[in-house]
């Protein structure tokens, strides 16, 4: 017996009590949104990174794995990518496409971005409208439509690969334009009218100013538009001549409705590495290029909110 | 026209008897005469006839197994007895991968060519773009049915047949003298096929080849829901519920025949969701589709080709209907008028016709059959090139003749019909 | 005083291209849509002054299209699919875009960037790795037995509509996440706060505040992909080779690349635009509205 009470010991809370505390903790972060989020992302991510595994199957089945083999790349005399033909073209007119489409759009894009920004006379809504058009317009539509024109009145143009290239730049000027656009808002006037009042005539003031501020912008929707170009199948197979003018997404589109050989499988995972290298050049050269402007650790959003189109 | 087994087939290489495409725009006169009504017109216009007797493209008749037909001289064919020519490049134009290379270079080495090989996605985008000057091929393929675009458009030259000692000497009687091109003066033919089906011996359990008529198990594969398709082309299709009821005129121009036709294969999508594609001679022996409409090539390409390992060439099972109930087909070989070099493509054409060509091209690469005399079921089972129970498969020239069945030219209309029904059905509706 | 004609002037090379390859060629489908067909290639012949137009081919697309024609049931089944498309793409969408850009904190650039990754990554590789899992050997099916939700493989690649939805959701809703993304990320976190301040439960803050605001980002992103759906024919092809589950686009593919007439194909091209143009300009109106109410607000 003792005088003084001793301090009762508070009762362990339950493990449901605690659970449901930190499912109600109105502080910490909703939970569910969290696992739902991580869920949609393995979702996204995962059947892709199977297919790639896929690609190094040592046997053709593309759902029951063997072993490690790169047979698919270059391994196999016939099939392979390396020793196939038909997909060695695909991925030649591929990067050809693309890298035509980057070395015409990315120009173009940027001087109409830099029209469209500044301009607010006539017209300049109608041609906001005409810009903006592509960007909804179903691939089917522009596939139909250009490959008529190219039939029926610019018929100096034959489908082919110059035809596939006009197409692509025709959709991807628009990206570039609201890329470089998004970012000339977030530069505002302000250096170049610092640069006029320093006395630059407007030539200096967007070659020596806005130009190299743009430049992550720039880079940005090259990186875009060659993985928009890389990425697109109905405008290069509308207006393909047949086999020699077929790129890889067409090659996988027509092997997806047969039962392919894992190298298509190989050919895709070369074109995402590649485009993907490309994606984060041009990624990690608008983060050293704004690094004095971006609030911190927030590059990514700044990318991502060039796709807000409203 | 089929692909090549190793091509890889998209929406875009289908073989096709009317398969058009908006190609190139044809400046031909052919089409004077056609007035652009202001008006409100449906229908593609219809070049006229003498007689008032149905007629194709250009006015040319009709060809059918039993009305022979003997196209006109556009011009007349080289002379005989010329040297051919060497040097610098011929363009063989043809559908992808549809001719061993292998044989194309040893046809250069011989000649001192280099031989160039430019494939087209359909016979008639290809026609379209000969027509429009985009290519400038010396040797095509053609279909018997696509042949009266090529004659009408001039796009085809006259053969001399001088050149082609082969074609008497190897090919079956009835291709050398064909009906829809009498006397061989625009074609010689490459490889031949019916259409039946196909299906996995391990998988369906009724007796196809035994039944009374044996397409309407399409219309019994309740149990095969899913793995049940069709050839994706308008004829075959819709032909194919023609002959089911026991109808033979599978180039009828009877729009109740066809709507009725088409009206049988929407009971399809109930009875076992049916599908449409042509990768049948991969999807039979790799076990993704179970029945399936077939040419008889293709279960030849898929027991060479295909068969997975563990899979016994017996799962694969094949029916072609009797003489006179079978649709038989082939494809040809003619000369582009745009061609620099008429003596080396007449002998490009004799060398396509020899015995060894031929047959290694067949063997080796191709996997659908050409009309060589040498070449029948016996002997193809002996060499082990066809497994016994797939026999059935080869053709002989007794399955030709005028009670046989041919898809053939139709007018505009007769087209326009069947592309709407096929329309109608690809439609999905009710 | 050239300045006036600079800013023009830099947009005149990128219009001219726009109009030379992507306006103009709207008038050559146009063109074809109201023309005729030569009879020996079968192929179109367009008719380029508009008072000798034949209308004829409109009128039978119409008439196919309308209640009791052969196109009326793929009609409503495209609008279908895309509309339910839409909606799951939403219901997916919508949290995990929210999470992103008010939630992740320190973890908000990495999971934009798996979230960015999938557009990328080309649309037939994805579908291509679907279409891989969706075998009957595949993982799906492997996975589901061995959970034993199914006691047998299911036919997921024999013609199902849910197998098509799937793949437009897959295939698309990477397009959807990113303006929803960005348009949450530019609300204020200070008017939330306001809202609970003043007493609103999560529930209504995020009701009354948040959806609002985010309502040009649902509408930008619904209109990026629900358009471009519309057109989509590669992907009932690839995940189901079925008649019962064809779109609209399968129609144009068929007459454009088969059959005497491609001017079908182009009439069919002209309705689908005019449609699409029409559910274009109500995102526009509805844009305008939504900007004026939320006009006080700023920040938009």
């Amino acid at each position: 017996m003792t005088a003084v009470a001793e301090p009762r010991a508070r009762p362990r809370p339950s493990t449901f009590t605690r659970i449901r505390g930190w499912l109600r903790n109105p502080w910490g972060k909703p939970r569910f949104l969290v696992v739902f989020t991580w869920a949609y992302i393995a979702w996204s991510i995962v059947p892709v990174l199977i297919a790639v595994q896929f690609s190094f199957n040592a046997t053709r089945s593309r759902t029951i794995w063997d072993s490690f083999s790169t047979r698919w790349y270059w391994g196999d005399p016939v099939d392979s990518v390396w020793h196939d033909p038909t997909l060695r073209h695909a991925l030649v007119q591929s990067f050809k496409l693309a890298g035509a489409d980057v070395l015409i759009a990315v120009p173009l894009g940027v001087l109409l971005a830099l029209g469209l920004a500044r301009w607010h006379g006539r017209g300049s809504g109608v041609s906001n409208f005409i810009m903006l058009f592509p960007l909804v317009t179903p691939e089917i539509v522009m596939g139909v439509s250009l490959l008529l024109v190219f039939t029926q009145l610019f018929t100096f143009i034959h489908t082919g690969t110059f035809a596939q290239i006009l197409g692509h730049v025709t959709f991807s000027i628009s990206f570039v334009v609201v890329i470089v656009r998004a970012r000339l808002f977030s530069i505002g006037r302000q250096y170049e009218e610092a640069a006029a009042d320093l006395g630059a005539s407007p030539f200096v003031a967007l070659t020596r100013v806005l130009l190299p501020l743009l430049t992550p912008a720039i880079v940005a929707s090259a990186a875009v538009v060659f993985a928009i170009s890389a990425d697109d199948f109905v405008i290069s197979q509308w207006l393909s001549k047949g086999g020699e003018t077929d790129t890889v997404p067409i090659q996988i589109y027509a092997a997806t409705r047969a039962a392919p050989l894992p190298s298509v499988n190989a050919i895709a995972t070369i074109m995402m590495v590649s485009t993907l290298l490309i994606v984060t050049a041009g990624f990690l050269t608008w983060r050293v290029f704004t690094r004095g402007e971006r609030r911190a650790g927030k590059a990514a959003e700044d990318f991502g909110g060039a796709f807000n189109l409203t | 026209m089929m692909h090549h087994p190793k091509e890889r087939p998209g929406s875009l290489s289908r073989r096709g008897f009317l398969l058009r495409s908006a190609g190139a725009a044809a400046a031909l006169s052919g089409a004077g005469g056609l007035l652009a009504a202001c008006g409100n017109s449906t229908s593609v216009p219809q070049a006229t006839g003498t007689g008032g007797e149905l007629v194709g493209p250009g006015g040319l008749p009709l060809a059918r197994p039993d009305k022979r037909v003997t196209l006109p001289l556009w011009e007349d064919p080289i002379e005989s007895g010329l040297e051919p020519e060497t040097g610098g490049t011929f363009t063989v134009y043809n559908y992808p991968a549809y001719f061993y290379k292998k044989l194309l270079k040893e046809f250069g080495a011989k000649y001192d060519v280099e031989v160039q090989y430019t494939p087209f996605d359909n016979i008639n985008s290809g026609l379209a773009r000969l027509a429009s000057g985009a290519v400038q091929p010396d040797v095509m393929e053609i279909t018997p049915d696509t042949l009266d675009i090529g004659v009408a458009g001039k796009l085809i030259k006259p053969l001399n047949l001088d050149y082609i000692p082969n074609l008497q000497k190897n090919i079956w009687p009835q291709l050398v003298d064909p009906f829809y091109d009498g006397g061989s003066q625009y074609t010689v033919p490459y490889t031949c096929y019916a259409t039946g089906i196909a299906w996995r011996t391990d998988k369906i359990t009724e007796d196809i080849a035994g039944m009374e008529q044996p397409w309407d198990i399409f219309w019994e594969s309740q149990a095969y829901k899913g793995k049940v398709a069709l050839l994706s082309e308008n004829r075959e299709t819709i032909g194919m519920a023609l002959l089911r009821k026991g109808i033979t005129d599978i180039n009828t121009e009877d729009a109740t025949l066809v709507n009725q036709a088409v009206s049988d294969l929407k009971e399809l999508y109930g009875v076992c969701n049916i599908k449409v594609d042509d990768i049948q001679y991969q999807s039979v022996p790799e076990g993704s589709s179970w029945l399936h409409q077939a040419w008889s090539g293709d279960m030849i390409a898929g027991y060479i080709y295909y068969l997975p390992k563990g899979t016994p060439a017996s799962a694969l099972g094949y029916w072609k209907a009797e003489h006179g109930k079978v649709p038989v087909q082939n494809d040809c070989f003619a000369i582009c008028s745009t061609t620099k070099k008429p003596v080396l493509s007449h002998i490009f054409l004799n060398y396509l016709l020899d015995n060894g060509v031929a047959y290694e091209n067949f063997v080796d690469f191709n996997g659908y059959q050409p009309p060589l005399n040498e070449i029948d079921p016996e002997s193809l089972v002996k060499d082990g090139v066809v497994p016994e129970h797939l026999a059935n498969s080869v053709l002989t020239d007794a399955d030709l003749g005028t009670d046989s069945l041919q898809y053939g030219t139709l007018t505009s209309k007769g087209q326009q019909l069947w592309e709407d029904g096929y329309s109608n059905f690809l439609a999905g509706g009710s | 005083m050239y300045r006036r004609w600079l800013w023009p002037g830099f947009a005149f090379p990128g219009i001219l291209w726009l109009i030379v390859l992507f306006v103009v060629p709207f008038y050559a489908v146009l063109g074809v849509s109201l023309g005729t067909v030569d009879p020996i290639l079968f192929q179109p012949v367009p008719i380029w002054n508009p008072l000798e137009w034949n209308v004829g081919w409109l009128t039978e697309v119409f008439n196919r299209l309308a209640p009791g024609g052969i196109w009326f049931d793929v009609g409503i089944r495209t609008i279908v699919y895309v509309a339910v498309s839409l909606a799951v793409c939403l219901l997916i969408g919508y949290p995990v875009a929210y999470y992103a850009a008010r939630h992740a904190g320190r973890w908000k650039g990495v999971i934009l960037i798996l979230i960015i990754l999938p557009l990328w990554i080309s649309y037939m590789m994805r579908m291509l790795a679907w279409v891989n899992l969706l075998q009957a050997d595949g993982y799906v099916n492997r996975f589901l037995m061995f959970t034993h939700v199914l006691s047998q493989p299911r036919d997921w690649l024999g013609g199902r509509p849910s197998t098509v939805i799937l793949a437009l959701v897959y295939g698309y809703i990477p397009f959807l996440i990113l303006p929803l993304f960005a348009s949450l990320d530019r609300i204020d976190r200070s008017h939330l706060e306001a809202a609970r301040d003043l007493g609103a439960s999560r529930w209504s803050a995020f009701r009354t505040v948040t959806l609002p605001l985010s309502k040009t980002g649902i509408l930008g992103g619904a209109v990026l992909i629900t358009l471009p759906m519309f057109g989509d024919y590669f992907t009932p092809n690839i995940v189901s080779s079925s008649p019962t589950t064809s779109m609209i686009g399968n129609q144009i593919d068929l007459y454009f690349h088969s059959g005497p007439q491609p001017t079908i194909g182009a009439a069919l091209t002209i309705v689908l635009a005019a449609f699409l143009t029409l559910l274009m300009l109500y995102y526009l109106w509805s844009i305008h509205r939504a900007q004026r109410e939320v006009g006080a607000v700023g920040a938009l």
